[in-house]
């Protein structure tokens, strides 16, 4: 699947079945929210964004309506990933959202802006996925913070 | 950033004329609907006719509303026939005729037909609803017909008989209204279906949303910029819509309250989600392109030459400690 955001002409490329593999993950957490760490890497342009992978918290608390995950005991997994070749490295988070759409709350955009603003992360433009879902459909929305605004990007027809 | 500018843009990038093609495609196929209607049922049936957005002038190009009504003769099922056999008569003839090639389904008071996918991956939605003059030649004079409700239409039962409309004077008011006042009502009724186009199933119907938006015009004072204009029909809808007192009359039958459409916690929804979208947009301005998004298909194209960037010289994160998402 292939997602851009035409106003500032970035992409995200990722595979159908880490997508699938992602909401099932999520939907297990029912009624919770549940999400995780994006993994992948840039194309030689810069322009697109692979994303590959997932790592999964091993600590998080979570309800209907929240979702708080920790970053204890992943670095092994962080440091695989970036001694694979090609280079994979974290770049960005999903979390779900049971029963609703997904859009950012609040709480989601104040952790977005923590995130890219972090002194940690070494790349400017975390994406952010949220998995909205209710018994009869199941939507996406990539997010990305650039030059301080929040833009969504979008499938486009081929 | 300049929510007004922004909007507009919204309504730019959801007109019609955009997709000529696919108009072309969903102009087609109802042509073709309904002239297998009225051959199928000839004697039995007046002039199909179109309703829905797009005879409304309030159609955005992400969802044009091409419904059709189809106005049977007081005896078209027989003397004692029932609206029900109407309905189910219909359904019987669009399920043999389209089933190949289209999706059938019974809907609130109409048949859905959806087209599947074509090679350009288009898909053409034509819904019909069957509706039955109330006396011998009556609809001649008055245009006025009986509908049948096949599943729970807010207050309206499954099953009922009771919906009874001129579905021509409702198109005639908004239309007129609409093309009129196409600054101010028909940008509003565009911006909330581009609304309602980024929710799951809304109840809420467009014809709700057209006759709420002239409402508010005819009962408060809307000016200003467009963002103005929104904000205070946003703000009517949210303060109005679950008083007790509120009807929405229907204009093709006054006695028709479209308020009855929509069950309490219904409009208890609609309420908090106008609430919702002011308040976030009061929070940031940013968070309007959520709730009212452009287009993409046909935004401009900014092309500057952005690229994904590293703050430092190296890849390598440990995401932040903790995080709370909502």
């Amino acid at each position: 699947m292939i997602l851009t955001n035409i106003e500032i002409g970035l992409s995200i490329e990722i595979d159908d079945k880490l997508v699938g593999n992602l909401i099932y993950i999520g939907k297990k957490h029912y009624p919770n929210e549940f999400g995780g760490f994006l993994i992948g890497n840039y194309s030689d342009d810069f322009k697109k964004l692979n994303i590959t992978d997932t790592i999964l918290p091993n600590r998080y608390k979570s309800t209907p309506f929240l979702f708080e995950r920790e970053n204890i005991g992943v670095d092994e997994q962080f440091e695989k990933f970036y001694k694979e070749n090609p280079q994979k490295f974290y770049v960005g988070e999903w979390h779900t959202h049971p029963n609703n759409l997904p859009i950012p709350s609040n709480m989601d955009i104040k952790a977005m802006n923590n995130i890219t603003n972090s002194k940690e992360v070494a790349i400017q433009n975390p994406i952010f996925l949220i998995i909205g879902y209710n018994k009869i459909k199941t939507e996406l929305g990539f997010y990305i913070i650039f030059k301080n605004k929040i833009y969504k990007y979008e499938t486009v027809n081929k | 950033m300049n929510k007004s500018e922004h909007l507009d843009s919204v309504i730019k990038t959801h007109q019609i004329t955009k997709e000529e093609k696919l108009l072309n495609k969903f102009r087609e196929r109802n042509k073709e609907v309904k002239d297998d209607l009225f051959e199928h049922y000839k004697g039995s049936i007046y002039n199909p006719f179109n309703s829905g957005s797009y005879a409304k002038n309030t159609a955005i190009n992400t969802k044009f509303d091409f419904d059709l009504i189809a106005p049977f003769k007081r005896y078209a099922f027989g003397t004692k026939g029932t609206l029900k056999e109407m309905y189910e008569d219909v359904y019987d003839f669009l399920y043999e005729k389209y089933k190949d090639v289209a999706k059938v389904k019974k809907q609130k008071v109409s048949i859905g037909i959806e087209f599947y996918a074509d090679s350009e991956n288009d898909i053409v939605k034509i819904d019909v609803t069957p509706g039955r003059e109330l006396n011998e030649k009556q609809y001649i004079e008055d245009s006025k017909l009986n509908l049948y409700v096949y599943s729970r239409y807010g207050k309206f039962d499954a099953g009922s008989e009771r919906i009874q409309t001129n579905i021509q004077a409702q198109i005639d008011s908004i239309r007129n209204r609409a093309t009129t006042e196409k600054d101010s009502i028909r940008k509003i009724i565009r911006l909330l279906k581009v609304w309602k186009k980024t929710k799951f199933d809304y109840p809420t119907k467009s014809y709700f949303l057209e006759l709420i938006t002239i409402k508010a015009f005819d009962n408060k004072t809307i000016a200003g910029n467009l963002w103005d204009k929104l904000k205070t029909v946003l703000e009517y809808i949210k303060d109005e819509v679950t008083k007790d007192s509120f009807t929405l009359k229907d204009k093709g039958n006054s006695s028709n309250d479209l308020a009855d459409t929509l069950t309490e916690s219904e409009k208890r929804t609609l309420s908090n989600d106008m609430k919702n979208i002011l308040d976030r947009i009061e929070e940031n301005d940013e968070n309007i392109k959520t709730y009212f998004p452009e287009n993409a298909k046909f935004k401009e194209d900014k092309k500057e030459e952005n690229k994904y960037q590293v703050k430092g010289s190296g890849f390598f994160t440990i995401p932040p400690k903790n995080e709370r998402f909502g």
